[in-house]
């Protein structure tokens, strides 16, 4: 500790430098993993509200909501409880003078389903026609009692509810009955058993019998992981972080290591005079700790205020267990990076330091 | 029975084997006592380092024993031998062997980290004024003269008050008054603190203020009573 503390009191320059490098990787690390969470949450956001267990999609859809075609009806092949049925429609919504326009997840279910958020503002959906929107949307100017369209109808849904923020597939989310929605998209059934609609969306259930006609049974993490683009998205901005840890395992790695060859006289001398490679060590890690902490401290504040002036259209959400957890793999990659050099310190032979 | 603080007894050093062997000590018998100050004087290659550093346990002799305070010192692991050098021996090296990132205080505090206790103000405080360092307690080693930097060296090894001081030719960057100076100073510390002090050393002009000298040559090492004036 106190070898290593001084040493880099006094070569402040040197320290500080490498602790610059860590703080760019860490600052990289910490907007990616941002970025990354932002994506996520805008894809699965109102997925996860659902708190649901299990999904059914038709077998021949590639475990895809919007390709996946089942009817009302085929929920007798179902048995448990909160068995809700789940349509979805991805549209512009807008207002009917189009001075509104945004693109918009719509889903259906049925009125008194699970699935329906908690309304914040107005009232229930009670009747045919009506809609909810989430906070996103109130926001931009959307409210209570406006009329408006979802794709190409031109039948109109009034707004009826408001409920907190809820994004799927990178855009807010609308909520309307199963009969309201097949309305929108044009389907020659809106009414009855033989309705189409998506997806079963449950908490606790399963297949009848064996038998179960051309349903799918997935778990709700199998269907996140399968929402169009999700994975792909996730896979390349977790790769790169990765990558940089094996960068800033590298970047200390390799300081250390110089510094280590450069100072080899003075642990010559050190080990003579009874200070051991377990003291040398120590104040490497002691020095390897010290900048990563630094680094990765500033890094985080950094973030912490860029995230306060980015634009409201970047997909940006710090999560702080990702934070902590992407931290603690950054102070890892100091630890082996300064334990790299130790073979060298140990083999540094105190003899050649007299004579 | 002998009362040396450190004593060699019948070391032989080879290094190699065969023809190519080396003969660094041969027969080598020496021993120094509490409040002595002792030279090792020979030429370049005789041996004198290879003394130094069986001595402090850097490496073992082929054949012969080391004996401190009575204690021979063998077969012991690296951990013990790390010990040994860091409580009972206080090393001064030709150049400096001070850390260049420690000011002069911050020497001897390193000394009590590494022994887990609190900072000796006043055991380091005296050092410095017996050594006139007093001005420069708060300098790095770079702002220091040779001869500072010497004096530091001698301040820091008594201050973990060592069983003994081993110096490795100590004036070997010095000019004569500053040898002179620094050989002066280790005469007056060992006679003061009851310190035994090994100087080795290559500079005939230095041996009058030792108590006794050894003279070593090819590995041949032997008592000079001639040499000092007592
Ligand atoms: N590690 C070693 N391997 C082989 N020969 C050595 C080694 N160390 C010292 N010697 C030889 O031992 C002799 C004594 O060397 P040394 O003790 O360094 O002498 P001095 O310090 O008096 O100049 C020299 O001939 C030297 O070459
Ligand atoms: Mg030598």
């Amino acid at each position: 500790m106190y070898l290593g503390l001084k040493e880099m009191r006094h070569e402040k320059l040197r320290y500080s430098l490498l602790s610059g490098v860590l703080l760019l990787i860490a600052l990289v690390v910490f907007m990616l993993a941002g970025l990354a969470n932002g994506l996520s949450n805008g894809n699965r956001q109102a997925v996860d509200q659902w708190h649901a267990t299990t999904v059914y999609l038709n077998k021949n859809a590639n475990q895809t909501l919007s390709a996946s075609q089942l009817t009302l009806a085929d929920k007798k092949h179902l048995q448990g409880t909160k068995i809700a049925p789940l349509s979805n429609l991805s549209g512009t919504l807008r207002t009917s003078n189009n001075q509104l326009k945004t693109t918009a997840s719509a889903f259906g279910t049925s009125r008194n389903s699970f699935l329906m958020p908690t309304v914040t503002s107005g009232h229930r959906i009670n009747g045919k026609n009506q809609l909810l929107i989430s906070a996103a949307l109130k926001d931009q100017g959307y409210h209570l009692g406006q009329k408006v369209r979802i794709g190409t109808t031109k039948k109109t849904v009034k707004i009826v509810g408001t409920y907190a923020a809820s994004t799927y597939s990178i855009a807010p989310t609308v909520y309307t009955d199963t009969a309201t929605l097949n309305r929108l998209k044009g389907s020659p059934v809106t009414s009855g058993q033989q309705q189409p609609i998506n997806a079963f969306v449950t908490k606790r259930s399963h297949f009848k019998t064996s038998k179960h006609g051309n349903l799918q049974r997935m778990s709700i993490n199998t269907f996140i992981d399968n929402l169009p683009g999700y994975s792909a998205e996730q896979l390349t901005l977790n790769t790169m972080i990765y990558f940089l840890f094996v960068i800033a395992l590298a970047v200390i790695g390799i300081f250390m290591f110089v510094l280590t060859l450069q100072k080899q006289a003075l642990f010559g001398v050190l080990k003579v005079q009874g200070i051991g490679t377990s003291h040398i060590i120590a104040a490497l890690l002691t020095q390897s700790i010290a900048m990563a902490l630094i680094g990765i401290g500033l890094g985080l504040a950094i973030t912490v205020g860029l995230a306060q002036i980015m634009p409201a259209g970047l997909p940006f959400v710090i999560n702080w267990q990702a934070f902590g957890i992407y931290s603690l793999a950054l102070l890892g990659a100091a630890v082996i990076g300064a334990l790299l050099s130790w073979r060298t310190v140990a083999k540094i032979d105190p003899v050649v330091a007299i004579g | 029975m002998s009362t040396a603080v450190l004593a060699l007894q019948h070391i032989n050093k080879q290094f190699g084997h065969g023809h190519t062997a080396v003969t660094a000590l041969n027969d080598a018998n020496f021993e120094v006592n509490a409040g002595e100050f002792v030279a090792i004087i020979g030429p370049s290659g005789s041996g004198k380092s290879t003394f130094l550093t069986i001595a402090a346990g850097l490496q073992t002799p082929t054949s012969g024993q080391v004996l401190l305070n009575g204690q021979a010192l063998t077969k012991q692991s690296e951990k013990e031998r790390l010990a040994y050098r860091f409580n009972e021996i206080g090393f001064i090296l030709q150049s400096s062997n001070l850390i260049p990132f420690l000011t002069v205080t911050e020497q001897f505090k390193l000394v009590d980290k590494m022994a887990h206790r609190p900072f000796q103000q006043s055991a380091a405080l005296e050092l410095l004024n017996e050594l006139a360092l007093s001005d420069v307690k708060n300098a790095y080693p770079n702002e220091l003269s040779g001869g500072e930097r010497q004096r530091v060296a001698i301040a820091r090894a008594l201050y973990n008050d060592p069983s003994v001081i081993l110096a490795d030719e100590p004036t070997a960057s010095l000019d004569t008054p500053r040898s002179i100076d620094v050989v002066q100073r280790l005469a007056a510390e060992a006679h003061q603190h009851n310190k035994a002090i090994v100087m080795v050393t290559h500079d005939q002009r230095l041996i009058s203020h030792c108590d006794v000298v050894y003279r070593i040559e090819d590995g041949n090492m032997t008592r000079d009573n001639t040499a000092t004036a007592q």
